[in-house]
């Protein structure tokens, strides 16, 4: 996977995937993966991982789910 | 390196903490029962949990999620592993084997089963699970998109069913519930089976079965430190998914003589399709797969929902490049839908060099589903008002014309690798689901599911797994209704 993800980021890296589409395509989905992840850019597109989590734990210890 | 552990002794040892694993180990220890459950992953602490798909790719399933299937066209495959295993990490959607199928295990397979013979193992489970159908306003604007699109057609649909209790929709269903309001296996019967004396060895991978004078005399396994040690029991229980589960037998030059083992490998190929709409859709709001379309279930093609946060969706969304980046931008108004088909191609899965080989190609009827049922998608969301659809094919490509090898797909719910058959030429397990010729080895996860289900299985691993534990305890299910 880090070598699809080193690929994908040289010049030289992104013609060779070219030539394998299904190592392209995972290369391509895990880029996507990794930079949609990223707290600001997900919050801006109205996602908050940190808020998500915060409300089930909240919600695991006040009603001793869990 | 061998090292005692005290020598190990139980009745019954179970191997996988899924759906049927689970299940049995917690049904026979509080019918009596001394158990020992081994289970190759690891307890999950949903305080671990991120909602952060990437991290909990890595830590939730095998591979990092990333298990792939060799054929045209190679297919994502994705397992959970640790206490629950797939039930940990799947949309929680629950059906009871459609009597149809049934009718055909019957006639197909010698297999004594009926809606009637495994109802009471159904309640028992639904009970057990609290499943409860998704109300409209849990499931969300992305399950509303899909009803205005299936009702301005006139389609056939539906709200699922799932096995969840106090959900507030978080919309992470695969990544690790942070409210634990999804009942998977391992925090309602892994629990139980503790609660009843069973003892539970996490980290601990099943190397053999030990058989002796054609009877089980135990379990060989190895801890994650490389300690090895041996469980001994009269009666074992493999229950490591449809893909571990022929491995273990065949390692242990078991279940060979039907030619069956590894083979019949039968999945529900899956595909998912976007929607760019006009309204605010925040498809990570509400439950991910909350909705269904069955109108097209008789040629075998179901929609289902599906749904994530940015991260999840910028790895689906069939776009590249600008279009993508374009296209994430208006993520709060993107609608998905899956597409869902019941296989008729067949697949194996064996054992090259130490590594697990799971091989499949899908069949020309199996590729005209696909052709057909993203056709029928694209009508659907154009329907319910789309401004533009994304469909997983190559640009310019019609779903008409698409070859197998343009079709982006994911698979689930594998079956059939051990299965039954109450005959011993044709199948691995016989009807009570023991290895034919071998006394005290069973099987009770999805391997031991004769054919394609058309629906998610969770419920029908864990009834056929409840009906093994009341038949190994001489026990009629009890009657809750």
């Amino acid at each position: 996977m880090r070598l699809l993800l080193a690929l994908s980021r040289r010049r030289r890296g992104r013609s060779l995937l070219a030539r394998v589409p299904v190592a392209d395509e995972l290369a391509q989905t895990l880029a996507s993966l990794g930079r949609y992840d990223e707290p600001e850019r997900a919050r801006a597109l109205g996602f908050d991982a940190d808020a998500v989590i915060a409300r089930g734990r909240a919600l695991r210890r006040a009603e001793g789910r869990p | 390196m061998t090292a005692a552990l005290g020598g190990l002794r139980a009745d019954a040892c179970v191997i996988g903490a899924g759906a049927g694993g689970a299940v049995v180990a917690a049904e026979l220890a509080e019918g009596g029962m001394d158990v020992i459950l081994l289970e190759q992953g690891h307890r999950h602490d949903p305080d671990g949990f991120t909602a952060r798909p990437p991290q909990m790719l890595a830590k939730l399933y095998r591979d990092g999620g990333q298990t792939l299937t060799v054929g045209n066209p190679p297919i994502g495959l994705p397992l959970g592993r640790g206490l629950g295993g797939t039930t940990l990490v799947n949309s929680g959607t629950c059906f009871r084997t459609p009597a149809g199928v049934l009718a055909r295990w019957q006639r197909e397979f010698g297999l004594e089963v009926s809606e009637q013979s495994l109802r009471g193992c159904f309640e028992r489970v639904e009970r057990a699970l609290s499943v409860s159908e998704v109300t409209p306003e849990l499931a969300g604007a992305n399950a509303a998109v899909a009803r205005r699109g299936a009702e301005r057609l006139g389609w056939s649909h539906g709200y699922l069913r799932r096995n969840a209790r106090g959900c507030v929709g978080s919309g992470v269903c695969a990544f690790g519930c942070p409210t634990s309001a999804k009942q998977h296996t391992g925090i309602t019967y892994v629990p139980r089976a503790k609660h009843a004396g069973a003892r539970i060895l996490t980290g601990a991978s099943a190397e053999r079965l030990i058989v002796e004078r054609c009877r089980a005399a135990g379990v060989r396994a190895q801890l994650t430190s490389g300690v090895s040690f041996e469980v001994h029991a009269p009666i074992v229980i493999a229950a490591a998914g449809t893909i571990h589960t022929p491995l273990l037998i065949a390692r242990s030059g078991l279940g060979s003589r039907s030619g069956q083992l590894g083979r019949n490998l039968s999945l529900h190929p899956a595909t998912a399709a976007f929607a760019r709409m006009s309204e605010t859709v925040d498809m990570a709001r509400g439950v991910p797969q909350s909705f269904y379309v069955d109108q097209f279930a008789e040629q075998g093609i179901v929609f289902e929902g599906i749904a994530g946060p940015p991260a999840y969706a910028a790895m689906s969304l069939p776009l590249s490049g600008a279009r993508h980046a374009e296209a994430m931008s208006d993520y709060p108004r993107l609608a998905q839908l899956g597409l869902m088909v019941s296989d008729s191609s067949r697949g194996s899965v064996r054992s090259l060099a130490g590594r697990t080989l799971i091989r499949y190609d899908l069949d020309d009827t199996d590729l005209g589903r696909f052709r057909t049922g993203l056709a029928r998608m694209r009508e659907l969301f154009e329907a319910a008002g789309a401004r533009e659809v994304y469909l997983p094919l190559p640009p310019g490509t019609e779903p008409d014309r698409a070859r197998r090898r343009d079709l982006r797909l994911m698979a689930f719910h594998p079956l059939g690798t051990a299965r039954a058959d109450a005959r011993a030429a044709h199948g691995v397990l016989d009807g009570d689901l023991r290895v034919h010729g071998t006394g005290g080895v069973y099987v009770a996860d999805g391997s031991a599911v004769p054919s394609s289900l058309g629906v998610n299985p969770q419920l029908t691993i864990m009834a056929l797994a409840t009906r093994l534990a009341f038949h190994l305890l001489g026990k009629e299910v009890p009657c809750h209704s």
